[in-house]
């Protein structure tokens, strides 16, 4: 279904940041514009949400064509139920952490382009799930990671930059990689749509037409570029090194929405187009082999980590594992673990991220081994109850939100038939992990709040400025996450469909090349019908033009 | 031609991995200079010969011509990229350079404030800062100098009320 508004998603994270940059000394004022920005695009992405959900044509995908030239050769954006469920995750979570910088960085900090760089980089991660070619992929990184570089730089000390500079030229080889692997896609096949390349892939499959000599090379360049933006194992040691250094808002939101966008890229493009026919048998092992390695190492890791960031970080790439393992395990009910465990780990990484910085207004570090560690029940008993809870819903125990996810790729890994030997192994290596990441996060949970002596200090003082900001971003980040785990069903509901979408693409193909113009948007009909009727004579006047 | 350019892409991808693996942190910026050309040589390799079949002619430019465009509508030529150069990867390879040199330009100003604020360029030098100076966190710095602020704001708030 066309629909222009979902351009929406882009613009006006653009323009929140462009208002913010000659505002950029006036922290009051770049605050309220920021919050405003960020709450209308947390609007317009629920609203864009349950619009591609129940969308009348059956294709369940919004679709937009900038300049309406028609698809495959123009700019496509597309939002279906996959896409709109971590764009609303994203627009939460960056809100959240958002409200949490004003009370933890400090004016300096917040005066050196903080505001607009954080909705430039909202921009980016909105277009990198929206888009729906190839090439336009690698601009939306770019902006995201353009972004992410001022961020991580922005007021560095030495430590950071020294840190900053693996996370840079990382990025950077990887960019120039994937403008390679894009390059030698359109050279194989004409086009870098993702639904044409989905159409042209599956039907020369289909009528046994041998793929192009280098299309398994590519797949695994693109697999590396991928692989490297979510954290993936062989290419994971930039996150926890980079990562940990960062402001704890800014953590919250880097571990939380940017390793999720590689996922999201790895479950859109991977299973209908770059796993396909030889591909797949070599793709396929191999992200079998790096989910249970990331999964198990990053599990491992977190027991061992005694400092709070750094054990945080590892979770984070505990829930790539279980993502990647819901990619390359496939099938309707592994991608709809995908999508429910990706939107859902996106909230559950930041709750643990604040809290953390809660927990570090408290004592004045992370570090679990330091002496105002330990027995902090009786200092902060709320904080231990939200802790729990925080730590729990990492790991994914049943009545909070992470478990629903875990299950459907757990169940979908144990219960193949084709190649039920290697996907019966990543289900028993993610059990396993959940066993671990158990013991990881009750080990810091037990060291921080329950064990230990009684310190007989008075906390920190509790009204410094921009608190109540971090605890009104805890209590919101918490009740979403648990309203997600308890009232799961609509989301469950709308993971399954995303899943389905996923699995069979031929509604997001329909919905992207064959685009039926005479509908009119929702958005559009709740307009008087004089605004109507102008956009009516103007789509038909353009089909005509193109056709 | 595509020989040429093949052996140029591979000359200079492998150049840039030599400099990506040094320990000098301006090498390393070099290297991912190389490897963003590489990336467009590769590209404009990968978007076909410019030279028209069984022949040492040369493709036409994908201009707008009155001719050309009525050879296209009427159906006359049914394959326009078979006589003109594919427009598209000439377009990606211009959003490439643009992008790169916003990078390079970050990139290298990154190492201006890095060589400034530490001292050195090189990597093992670098790894020492870790080693040396676990706790100088600028945030844990300023958030402790901010607090301090804070606190005697509101002691004067504080004493301003109490008499």
């Amino acid at each position: 279904m066309t629909n222009r508004w979902i351009v929406l998603m882009v613009v006006l994270p653009m323009l929140t940041g462009a208002l913010s940059v000659p505002v950029v000394r006036r922290l009051r004022l770049s605050r309220v514009i920021g919050i405003v920005g960020m709450s209308a695009t947390f609007t317009a992405s629920l609203l864009l949400l349950a619009q591609a959900t129940t969308a009348s044509d059956g294709r369940g995908a919004l679709v937009s064509q900038m300049g309406q030239w028609a698809a495959p050769m123009g700019i496509t954006l597309v939002l279906d139920t996959f896409s709109g469920m971590l764009l609303v995750a994203a627009a939460f979570v960056m809100l959240c952490g958002y409200l949490a910088s004003f009370g933890e960085l400090n004016p300096v900090l917040e005066r050196r382009y903080f505001h607009p760089l954080l909705h430039f980089m909202h921009a980016g991660v909105n277009l990198s799930f929206l888009t729906g070619d190839l090439f336009n992929l690698f601009v939306a990184f770019e902006i995201m990671l353009m972004a992410s570089y001022g961020l991580v730089c922005l007021a560095a000390g030495r430590e950071r930059l020294v840190h900053a500079y693996k996370y840079v030229v990382l990025n950077l080889v990887a960019s120039a990689l994937f403008v390679t692997s894009a390059g030698l896609v359109y050279g194989m096949f004409g086009t870098l749509n993702l639904a044409d390349l989905m159409q042209i892939v599956n039907t020369k499959v289909e009528s046994g037409e041998p793929l192009p000599d280098a299309f398994v090379a590519v797949s695994v360049l693109l697999l590396t570029v991928f692989g490297l933006k979510a954290a993936v194992f062989p290419l994971f040691f930039w996150l926890p090194d980079a990562y940990p250094t960062l402001p704890t808002p800014l953590l919250a939101i880097f571990g939380g929405v940017l390793t999720k966008v590689g996922i999201y890229v790895l479950a859109r493009t991977f299973p209908p187009i770059f796993m396909v026919g030889e591909a797949g048998e070599v793709v396929g092992p191999m992200l079998l082999f790096a989910a249970v390695c990331t999964m198990l190492l990053a599990g491992v890791m977190a027991v061992a980590y005694r400092k709070l960031r750094g054990g945080l970080c590892m979770m984070v790439l505990v829930g790539v594992g279980f993502s990647i393992a819901g990619v390359a395990v496939g099938g309707n009910v592994g991608l709809a673990g995908v999508a429910f465990y990706a939107s859902q780990s996106m909230i559950a990484a930041a709750l643990a991220f604040v809290l953390c910085g809660k927990l570090e207004a408290h004592t004045g570090n992370d570090n679990l081994d330091d002496k105002n560690y330990g027995g902090l029940w009786r200092e902060v008993p709320w904080l231990a109850v939200f802790g729990f809870v925080a730590f729990l819903t990492l790991v994914g125990l049943p009545p909070l939100s992470g478990f629903y996810g875990k299950l459907w790729i757990i169940q979908a890994a144990l219960g193949g038939d084709a190649q039920a030997d290697a996907n019966a192994w990543v289900g028993y290596a993610a059990l396993l992990t959940g066993a671990i990441t158990l013991l990881a996060v009750l080990r810091w949970w037990t060291s921080a709040f329950w064990l230990g002596e009684e310190h007989g200090r008075t906390s920190r003082d509790d009204t410094e400025a921009g608190s109540h900001c971090l605890s009104a971003s805890l209590g919101l980040l918490l009740a979403a996450s648990l309203a997600l785990g308890l009232f799961a069903q609509p989301a469950l509901t709308l993971a399954k469909t995303a899943g389905d979408r996923l699995s069979s693409p031929n509604g997001y193909i329909e919905a992207v090349l064959n685009p039926i113009d005479h509908e009119t948007p929702k958005l559009k009909q709740a307009k008087p019908a004089k605004d109507a009727a102008p956009y009516e004579a103007d789509t038909k006047s353009s089909g005509g033009h193109h056709r | 031609m595509i020989f040429v350019l093949a052996i140029c892409v591979a000359v200079t991808f492998g150049v840039s991995a030599y400099l990506l693996l040094g320990r000098e942190l301006k090498g390393v910026a070099m290297g991912v200079f190389l490897l963003g050309h590489a990336a467009n040589m590769a590209i404009l390799a990968a978007s076909g010969s410019p030279k028209l079949d069984g022949g040492p002619n040369m493709k036409r430019a994908p201009v707008s011509d009155e001719a050309f465009d009525a050879a296209l509508r009427d159906g006359t030529v049914a394959d326009p990229l078979a006589l003109m150069v594919d427009p598209v990867p000439q377009a990606l390879i211009l959003t490439a350079i643009v992008i790169g040199f916003a990078v390079m330009g970050f990139l290298l100003s990154l190492l201006v404030v890095t060589s400034r604020n530490v001292g050195t360029l090189t990597l093992d030098e670098l790894a020492k800062v870790h080693d040396d100076q676990p706790d100088e966190d600028i945030d844990a710095l300023s958030r402790k100098v901010w607090s301090r602020r804070r606190r005697k704001e509101t002691d004067i708030h504080e004493s301003g009320v109490s008499p």
